[in-house]
Order: C-alpha cells, then structure tokens, then sequence
C-alpha cells in the first residue's frame, strides 16, 4: 500500500488535527487506508461502534447513490463520521471528526481529497497524477 | 513586443514550509516575462508546525527576486483560480508597465492602532507621492483578533461567571494593552488609513489562524511579524474599482441598545434590559442554550446590523461575558437589527458583487471575505469559486478568508463588515 497514491491523499488528511482517521470504504470493506500512522488513538476506544454504524450508512448509500446522494454524516457520542459517496458507485471518502471540530474548514480539504482520489481512480495509469494539485498549478495558466 | 499586465497565481499544497514558499514562488513568477512588481502571500497557519514561517519566507526567498515588494500573513484558506483550500499556500504575483508600487509597515497594532495605521501609511503616501498614475489602490492587512487567555479561564468565547466576567472584561483592556492579546482593533485602524489617504480605493482583510483566533502572523518582505499592519499601495493607469457585500437580511426582530461598556466594543444592555438574556428572549432561546461548544453552531449566524458614524455595520458576536455581548469593532448605541443569512444568500452576494464590475475586463482581482462564510459553506465554497472563474477566466484571482474585512473607495465611502465578500478589480473599463 505504500506506494499507493490514493493512500497518499489519505495521509494528507491525516496530517490534519481534526481528522482522526480517513479510509476510502464501501459496505463490508475498507478499499484504502492511511498508509503512514493509521488512525489517531482517541478512535480505537469507539471504533467497533462506529465501523458498525457505518455499515448501515452504506446500506443507504448503496440504495441512492445511483440517483445522486452525495454527502452523508452522523454523529456517534462525541464524534462526527463523514461520507463523501464516489458518483455512482457504493464507495465513498469516510472520516471521523470530533462533534465540535471546525466542519466547515475539513469539508473544504474533504472534498478537494475525493476530487483528488477521482482523478486518480479515472486515470490509474498515469505516472504524473499530481499529488495535491502541484501539477495542475505548474500547467495551468493563472 | 507591446508589454502587458501578468498576473500569475502561485500555490503550493506541501506541508514542509521550505518547500512550501520555493513552490509557491516558483509557480508564480515562471510564467512571468518580466520580475514581479509586487508578490502578495497567504498562507494558512499549517506551517508554524512544519517548519515555521521564517522557513516559509526563506523558501520564497530562494526563488523571488530580490526587492520585489512582498506583504501578506497567515489566513484561514484561500479561494484561486485552481480551487478552494483551507491548507497550503498562495501567492499573486503581478508585473506591469504602467504601475508604482509601496509597502509599509506599522507595528502594535492591538496597542496603539492609530499609530501603527499612521506609520503604514506614511510609508505608502512617501512612496507613490511622485508616481504618475492616478489610479491607486491600498491592501491594508493587519493582524486580526487573538484570545486572550484569562488566568484560571483559559482562552474562551463564552464566560458564565460574573465574578470572572467582571474580571475578565479588566483583564481583556490590560491584555490589549500589555501583551496585544484581544480584539484586532482593524476597524480603528482601517478609519485612521482611510483619513490619510483619502484618495485610495482599499480593500481590507485581516489575519488569522484556523479559525480558532489564538495566533496569527504578518509576512513584510523578509520579515515574520505579530500584531502589525501591512500595507500593499499600488498607482497604476489600469481601471479599478472596489465593493463590499454580504446578502445579510433584516429579520423583524430588533432591539435597542442602551448601554455600551469596554470603550463600546461591548453591548451591555439592550432594551433597558442585561444584554445576554434579552437577546435569548427576543431569539426565543432557552436560558443556557449559549455554551462554549454551542457559541460556533448557533450565535455566529445571527449577526447583527449596528450602528458606526451613521453607518451600518453588520457584524457577528464572538464573544460573550455574562451579560455582555462583544463586538469586534467600536460601535454606536440605538436601533439594532438582528440579521440572517443563508448559503444560497451568500452566494448571491458574489453574483451581486462580480455584477458590480461587468463593465470592467478584468486583468486580476483580489478579495477579502469572511472566514465563516468558508466554515458556512464548507465544500460549497466551490460553487464560489466557480463564480469567481466565470468572471475571471483565464485571468488571476486571489481571494483570502479574514476575520473582519472591508473596501473603501472615495465615492462609496468605508463599508467594515462581518460575513462579507470584498472584491477589488483590475482592468480596463469596457463602458
């Protein structure tokens, strides 16, 4: 997994205080996880609780994806668990934030991530997927 | 080879804050044919961790070339031609024939900001007094709240206690004075720049953190500053103009304010009343709904429309002591609406504001808006800066989140908001 660069868009969002863990999942299967630290501690205490929870999510997500759900959440104790679904697919961008995290700022690296991973799941061969913009910034005119 | 105006946006996504500023740097000016007249610089508070912002400026030092004019400091993200972001970088570098460019700098901002606001201005009035061009601009940035930390308290947005309220509202004019901890004080300085020079168009924006309001930095070319005041001045023969605005609403609620405390930064009582609970009333909020955690999600989008001069000003309420409500800028007594905002108003508030500048063909733009509308919107923050590349095209924009913003022009007068969108732009005039 090391070399994977969806993986690599993960442990971006890792870096980020308040995501205390991100994986790309679908019902029954995490895809891909973090591949540096994996997720902070503070999740490990409520992650059965939480992984259960999200199954039944992507119960959901399954049935309406295909007609154009796209965000889901829900709060579990003190956390947030966000899903940013993949179009037309049953998988989506999964993380865990504290309830009272600044939401508003994550969202905004949330959704640059899924565009991220997208590009590279359209384009899985090329050598060049730029990792966090740098090679749409360098090609662009501004 | 008739020489243009070039605008290029720099960013960079790295988290090692050397790497960062080469990045930011190289990505701005390889495109250039000429070195930059002037480089603006946003960062988000990201690299203090990462290497530090000295090491962030010495990496765009290793690219930039030497004396070109560079201000800017850290914000809460950042909107540009390649998307939105509330981590990394970005720069806006321009180069032009026909265009004189100042910086200035004034210090102590949370101390004595009219100081600080004159000395910035000198710096800029001294510098552009000979140029030939009659079209000017000012950036004024500065650095934006920071909370203080009361003894036994910590930092908070909500104080219950009287006793501590008490306390705390001594403490918070002692912090301001003695370690610069408390409000900005950008609209004190923001006024003084504007008596000075009156001539300027100006765009204001302040610096912050990631939304928390502990720390925030300013960049004056190769230095790394706190509580300052930043000034970008620019005569050019390119057409501009600047405007504010906000797509807040009146609701029916009003109030009156009748008392004010902490040299009117506070709003004490209202309709004869203790301020706190007669808010809750006339909201129809149960007593103890405002908690710390609750402040964020519920009081933030309740701004309110006062009173400064004769002009309105809508702002939010980030802070609460007991009874007292503050407010982030001196206001007046008398009427208050209480307004209301929605995501969709919000971006009405950019169609309305690039509508403004039709008559313009722009060849860049810069904005200031407020950092809860980027909490607000989250990822919808894209659907404005979808707007904002429709308007634009393939010219450069930079548009910075801020905590306390405003434009001036001589015909419109100061506008000093909350949750607003301040554009200025530059081109040519098509009508």
């Amino acid at each position: 997994m090391k070399d994977d660069p969806i993986a690599e868009v993960l442990d971006d969002l890792m870096r980020l205080d308040d995501i205390l863990a991100c994986m790309v999942a679908r019902r029954n299967m995490i895809s891909v996880m973090p591949s540096s630290e994996g997720f902070k501690p503070e999740v490990n205490q409520i992650w059965d609780n939480i992984h259960r929870a999200m199954d039944d999510v992507f119960g959901v997500i399954g049935a309406y994806s295909q007609i154009g759900l796209g965000e889901m959440e829900f709060r579990l104790q003190d956390y947030e668990v966000l899903f940013y679904v993949f179009p037309d697919t049953e998988n989506a961008l999964v993380a865990i934030v504290p309830a009272l995290a600044n939401k508003g700022l994550l969202e905004v690296e949330l959704e640059n991530a899924r565009r991220e991973i997208l590009r590279i799941m359209e384009g899985p061969k090329k050598e060049s997927t730029p990792k966090n913009n740098t090679e749409q910034v360098l090609t662009a005119s501004g | 080879m008739e020489l243009q105006v070039e605008a290029k946006i720099g960013m960079s996504r790295k988290w090692d804050a050397r790497e960062a500023g080469r990045e930011v740097a190289e990505t701005a000016i390889k495109d250039l044919t000429c070195p930059p007249d002037f480089f603006l610089l946003f960062a988000t508070i990201h690299y203090e961790k990462y290497g530090g912002f000295q090491e962030f400026l010495n990496g765009i030092w290793d690219v930039l070339p030497e004396e070109t004019p560079l201000v800017g400091g850290t914000v809460t993200g950042f909107i540009n031609n390649y998307g939105c972001f509330s981590r990394g970088a970005s720069g806006l570098a321009v180069s032009s024939p026909s265009i004189d460019v100042a910086v200035g700098v004034g210090k102590n901002t949370k101390r004595n900001p009219h100081r600080a606001a004159r000395q910035c201005a000198e710096m800029i009035q001294n510098n552009l007094k000979r140029s030939p061009y009659k079209n000017k601009f000012l950036l004024n940035f500065i650095s934006g709240p920071v909370m203080p930390s009361i003894p036994g308290v910590g930092q908070k947005k909500y104080i219950r206690s009287g006793f501590v309220s008490k306390f705390a509202i001594k403490a918070l004019g002692l912090s301001q004075a003695l370690v610069q901890k408390g409000l900005g004080r950008e609209d004190e300085i923001f006024e003084a720049t504007v008596q000075q020079l009156p001539d300027y168009k100006m765009i204001l924006g302040t610096s912050m953190d990631d939304h928390r309001g502990m720390k925030n930095y300013q960049f004056f070319n190769d230095k790394i500053l706190t509580n300052a005041v930043v000034n970008l001045g620019i005569a050019t023969d390119l057409d501009l103009d600047v405007l504010t605005t906000h797509g807040m609403k009146e609701t029916d609620l009003h109030f009156t304010i009748t008392k004010l405390g902490a040299q009117n930064h506070a709003i004490c009582k209202i309709n004869h009343q203790p301020a706190v609970p007669e808010l809750l009333r006339l909201l129809d909020w149960p007593e103890g709904f405002l908690t710390e955690e609750t402040m964020m999600h519920t009081i933030l989008y309740y701004p309110i429309s006062l009173r400064r001069n004769g002009r309105a000003v809508p702002v939010v309420m980030p802070l609460i002591m007991k009874d007292s409500i503050f407010v982030p800028c001196i206001i007046d007594d008398g009427e208050v609406s209480i307004l209301t905002v929605s995501g969709k108003d919000l971006v009405n508030a950019v169609k309305e504001n690039l509508h403004f500048f039709e008559g313009i063909q722009p060849e860049f733009g810069l904005f200031s808006a407020c950092m809860t509308i980027l909490q607000t919107l989250g990822d919808k923050t894209n659907i404005v800066q979808e707007e904002l590349c429709k308007y634009f095209k393939d010219k450069s924009f930079l548009l910075f989140y801020s905590a306390g913003e405003g434009t001036y022009s001589p015909t419109k007068d100061i506008t000093y908001a909350n949750m607003s969108f301040n554009t200025a732009v530059f081109g040519h005039k098509t009508r």
